[in-house]
This record gives structure tokens, C-alpha cells and sequence, in this order.
């Protein structure tokens, strides 16, 4: 391998954990917007997603079937989070609210531990195929799957809310909570149908990259942190922000593991999120936040 | 009844004083409980001080929990330094640490200031894990000595726990007093309104800020005796999840009263010591416990308490 295809194959790496991120991160948007809240809990919906997969299809279910049910029930699971957990303690201070999601990752982490015990657990990828090679770097196919999902996601997401009543109501209560609840439009209705899609996107990014990565009840951690981050360097509400930001941080990242150091990759990526939260709090993409979905 | 009330200190003051031979029969396993739930009040009461009465969040508090630990493992075992000395070093690095992020990070509120400390939480994880050559690694630091001052070494279990529990003691009746002076009322100002302590010409970023160096002094204390006891120090027990750990107490025992976060750990420590058959299910017990704490008893375990007593006191003067 030569100089140009170690750097490609850099890059290859970065769109992946890229896309992982800037699902994530446009899942933690959804709800922000529309809720106000910023779920600690997002990484457990990643695993929940995958794991249920992981166990549908060993239960001989097919795979596009098996897909459509794991992204279902994880929306389901979060919606029923929001009725039940977030809306009796709606007023509480910030503080409690974020105290109040990561107790609902400790409990679904917990429920995750009973159910599929401890091991590690791999999907097969959805497609089966040879690496593909390019300029002498190697692409899985899997890789191509991500990716497309991110794309797919991200037409959804751009449609409903852009051309649907429900979806036009919610970004309403995304803009003036007060404005919109004047209009008729229920903002509880709005908060429930946010913590649905963000979980349903948090879960397919677990499930989109289960194939890659070895996943079990406490892996959800890490990729919510980063997704974290490709928020807030995105300026915390903004979709378009968070996905050019994850696919930045994933890239960077890959640099930064192969180029500079592996063992400081972390420190350096967490030193960043400090200084743009310090010195740019709107975020990178801060100037474009007028024009937002 | 009343007089019980105004004298329950004694009587926790005489169980902790007497325990070990009576109770705790001298073992090394009753002991070892409570010194871990002694360094975990500590834990907890430092980041009351810091969110519960200046009000800042902080989802990072390990972060100084593993610098005083891993200045007290490395100055002692790699250096041989005196335990006392490596403990102020601790320390000092500490406060030096929050009084440097402090300004820069306190300014950020919110969710901005959960994510900064959460990144500082991770950056020293991370630190810790690449700079093998002085910390070990993530396989750990091993062979840290036992606490000793000049002339006595603390390494029996009974000795160590009395020493913890001095320190606890110290740590509570000191945070009591910052919070019940000038010092602790201004940061409640600044907690309940930051606009208007600056009218009043208050420099809350400074105050902010002291109350950070304050709480990173106490939590470094704790890592130290926690390194101390354990002699073996690895990176996993100073994550984030430790940080969320003592959150929980706080929010658990009810945030801003002192007393309420440490009863907050003395609960979450203890627990498992009654359920260590059902492990499997202490992640979900914890959670659901605290969802239950946050939507139906938002004063937290101290606020059922006081709630108890003065519908006692009521009755009795009656």
C-alpha cells in the first residue's frame, strides 16, 4: 500500500464512524428541538437497535423484515420514555431533566444486560461481497450500506418535516413553543413523536454498523459522546450542522488515529469539543442557523 | 423526642467510633465497605458544593478523582514519596487544574457546561490510559503503599477506616460551615439568580470558580485515599460513569443540603452489599430507584427525612 491508499483508506474509515456520529447527533437534534432536552440516554437506543436485530435474525427472521421491526420497536420503546418519564417531570430544572435521562440509560442499559447477558454479539452484514478496491485501498460493502442509510435517513427526515402537516407542526414547536400551542398544535403530541424518531434514528445507527463492530448492553457509551460532540460543534440545533460536524469529527478522527497519534486521538478530539464550546458556542456552523430544517 | 433530634450527631459519631469492634467485628470486609463508602460521601459532598450550591453542572467530577488518586499512586510508588506530601501534591494539581478550566468553562451554561466537563473527564481518562511510561496504562498502576505519616503506617484496615472517616467528618463539618458562611451564601445568590448577584456587584465568575478549586481539592482527597486502600489503580474506576455514579448520590440524597448527597452514597454504596445475588440487576435498580427519587420525591432521601421529622416535632409539641 502506498502513501495516497493508506490516506484513502483513512478516510474510508472516517465516513464510517462519520456516519454513525451524524446519525446519532441529528437523533440527540430531533429531540432538542423539539423537546428542549438533550437525552443522555441516546447510546442505549444505538445498542437496544442492534441488539434486537441481532436477535431477530438468529430467530430466522429476514432482513429487511427484521430491520423494519428493530427500528419499530426502538421508536416504540423510546416514545413510551418520553409519555411516561420525561412528561410528569416537563418543569423540572435542567439539572434534574439531564439527571432524569441518564437515569433512563442506567435503567435501559440494565434491561439490556438482563436480556442479552454480557457477551458481544456481531450481525452478519447485510450483503454478502468481496472488498472492494479502490486507489489500493480497501471499501467494505458494508461501508456502502452505512452510508446509504445515512443518505436515506437524512431524505426522510428532510421530507417529513418538510412536506408532511405533522412534520411542519413539530418544527412549528421547534420555533415558539407558546406560538405554536396557540395554533392548536399539541406540543406534548410534538415531544412524544421527537423521542420516537430520535430513538428510531439512534437505533439504526447501531444496526447499520452491528455488522462492523462487536456490540454489547454498554456500548452505546462512546458513540453517544461523540455524538455529543458533532452537535455541539454543530450548534446544538441545527440537522444540517450536526451531520456535516459528524462526518468532520469522524474524518478527523481517522487522521488523527493514523497520522498523529492512535493512543491520543481522544485527547486531542476532546480538546477540540472544549475550545469550540468556549470559544464558538453556536458552533462551527453557527452563522447558518437562520436557515435550518 | 426533640432532644433526640438536636443530638443525633453524637449517636452517629458514636456508631461510626464504635463499629469496627462491635459490629464490624474487625474484619477487613465490613471495614472495606465503609471506607469505600466513606471516600464516596467525600465524592459527593464536593459536587454538592459545586452544583448544589454554586450551581454548575459537572458530569466530569472523576476527572479529579483520578488526578489526586494517580499523583498519590505515582509519587509514592515510583518515587517513594511520603503518602502526606503526595496527597497535598494531589492536591495542589487539582486546584491548579479547575482554577485553570474554571473561568473559561464555568462561563458555559447548561448543557454546554455538561458536555466541557464531560470532554475534561474523558481527556484525563485518556491521559491516562496513553501516557503508559508514568501511569501504567489501562493495565493499571500497581503496588501503591499503605497511608503513613512519619513515626505511623495506617496499613490495617481498622486504622485506615478510622483515618477515612476522620477525613470524612473533616470534609462534611468544613462544607456545613463554607455553606452556612458569606462565602456559601453568595454562590446560592449567584445559583438562584446570576443577574442579579452581579448587580449587586458580586464577581461571579470568581466565585464560581473558587467553588470549583474548592470541590476539586476535596474529590482529589478522596482519589488519593482511594488509591491508598486499593494499592492498584486502573483507569476504568475514574470514567464517566464514576462521574454519573456520584451524580446519582447527589440527586438521590437531595442536591444543596450536605447531609442529603452523603446519605445519597451511603445508599448506593450499600446497596449492593444486600443484593450483591441479584448483580446482574444493580444497573436497572439504580436507574429505576432514581427515576422513582426524580418524579415522585424530587427533595431527594434527606428531604423524606426532614419531612419525618417535622411532622414529629409537630406532633410532640403538641
Amino acid at each position: 500500500m502506498n502513501e495516497f491508499s493508506t490516506l484513502v483508506q483513512f478516510f474510508f474509515s472516517g465516513l464510517t464512524s462519520g456516519s454513525v456520529y451524524a446519525l446519532i447527533a441529528v437523533s440527540l437534534v430531533i429531540v432538542y428541538k423539539v423537546s428542549l432536552l438533550i437525552c443522555f440516554a441516546q447510546g442505549e437506543f444505538f445498542v437496544i437497535g442492534a441488539l434486537t436485530m441481532v436477535t431477530l435474525t438468529s430467530k430466522g427472521l429476514p432482513m429487511p423484515l427484521a430491520f423494519a421491526c428493530s427500528v419499530l420497536i426502538s421508536a416504540a420503546v423510546g416514545a413510551l420514555v418520553e409519555r411516561f418519564l420525561i412528561r410528569p417531570i416537563r418543569d423540572a430544572s435542567v439539572g434534574s431533566l439531564i439527571v432524569m435521562t441518564i437515569a433512563i440509560s442506567l435503567a435501559l442499559r440494565g434491561l439490556a444486560l438482563l436480556i442479552w447477558g454480557k457477551e458481544s454479539k456481531i450481525l452478519p452484514p447485510f450483503s454478502a461481497g468481496k472488498p472492494i478496491g479502490v486507489f489500493g485501498a480497501t471499501l467494505q460493502p458494508q461501508v456502502l450500506w452505512i452510508i446509504g442509510i445515512t443518505i436515506l435517513v437524512l431524505l426522510v427526515i428532510w421530507l417529513f418535516f418538510e412536506k408532511t402537516t405533522m412534520g411542519v407542526a413539530m418544527r412549528a414547536c421547534a420555533e415558539n413553543r407558546l406560538g405554536a400551542s396557540l395554533m392548536g398544535i399539541s406540543t406534548e403530541k410534538a415531544a412524544f413523536l421527537s423521542w420516537a424518531w430520535g430513538s428510531g434514528i439512534g437505533a439504526l445507527a447501531g444496526m447499520a454498523v452491528a455488522p462492523l463492530l462487536f456490540m454489547q448492553y454498554s456500548s452505546g457509551v462512546m458513540p453517544m459522546v461523540k455524538g455529543f460532540i458533532a452537535m455541539s460543534v454543530g450548534g446544538l440545533a441545527s440537522i444540517v450542522g450536526a451531520v456535516v460536524a459528524g462526518y468532520l469529527l469522524g474524518v478527523v478522527e481517522a487522521y488523527t488515529i493514523g497520522l498523529i497519534s492512535s493512543q491520543f486521538s481522544d485527547t486531542i478530539v476532546f480538546t477540540l469539543l472544549i475550545i469550540v464550546l468556549i470559544f464558538k458556542p453556536s458552533g462551527l456552523f453557527g452563522a447558518t442557523r437562520s436557515r435550518e430544517v | 423526642m426533640r432532644r433526640l433530634g438536636r443530638y443525633w450527631w453524637i449517636i452517629l459519631l458514636l456508631f461510626i467510633a464504635l463499629y469496627p469492634p462491635t459490629l464490624g467485628g474487625m474484619s477487613a470486609y465490613k471495614s472495606g465497605v465503609l471506607i469505600f463508602v466513606g471516600i464516596y460521601i467525600i465524592l459527593a459532598v464536593s459536587l454538592d458544593l459545586l452544583m448544589g450550591f454554586a450551581g454548575q453542572i459537572s458530569v466530569g467530577h472523576a476527572a479529579f478523582f483520578a488526578i489526586g488518586a494517580y499523583v498519590s499512586g505515582i509519587l509514592t510508588a515510583k518515587y517513594g514519596a511520603s503518602p502526606v506530601l503526595a496527597l497535598i501534591a494531589g492536591m495542589a494539581l487539582s486546584g491548579a487544574v479547575a482554577w485553570g478550566v474554571g473561568r473559561p468553562v464555568l462561563a458555559l451554561k447548561e448543557y454546554y457546561l455538561a458536555m466541557a466537563t464531560l470532554a475534561l473527564n474523558e481527556i484525563i481518562v485518556t491521559l491516562i490510559i496513553g501516557l503508559q511510561w508514568l501511569t501504567g496504562g489501562a493495565s493499571g498502576l500497581r503496588d501503591v503503599p499503605a497511608f503513613s505519616v512519619p513515626g505511623f503506617s495506617f496499613d490495617n484496615h481498622v486504622h485506615y477506616y478510622y483515618l477515612v472517616w476522620a477525613m470524612v467528618l473533616l470534609v462534611v463539618g468544613s462544607s456545613v460551615a463554607v455553606a452556612r458562611s458569606p462565602f456559601g451564601r453568595t454562590l446560592i445568590a449567584i445559583h438562584s439568580d446570576e443577574t442579579a448577584a452581579k448587580t449587586f456587584g458580586i464577581d461571579c465568575a470568581r466565585y464560581k470558580v473558587r467553588a470549583y478549586v474548592l470541590s476539586a481539592c476535596y474529590a482529589s482527597l478522596a482519589g488519593s485515599l482511594f488509591a491508598h486502600y486499593m494499592g492498584f489503580l486502573a483507569p476504568d474506576d475514574f470514567g464517566v460513569m464514576t462521574s454519573i455514579n456520584i451524580l446519582v448520590m447527589l440527586y438521590l440524597g437531595g442536591i444543596g443540603t450536605i447531609y442529603g448527597p452523603a446519605l445519597g452514597a451511603v445508599f448506593l454504596k450499600l446497596l449492593p452489599e444486600f443484593t450483591y445475588q441479584f448483580q446482574d440487576y444493580e444497573l436497572l435498580m439504580n436507574g429505576i430507584i432514581l427515576i422513582v427519587v426524580l418524579v415522585f420525591m424530587p427533595r431527594g432521601l434527606f428531604g423524606i427525612l426532614t419531612g419525618i421529622k417535622e411532622r414529629v416535632f409537630a406532633r410532640s409539641a403538641r
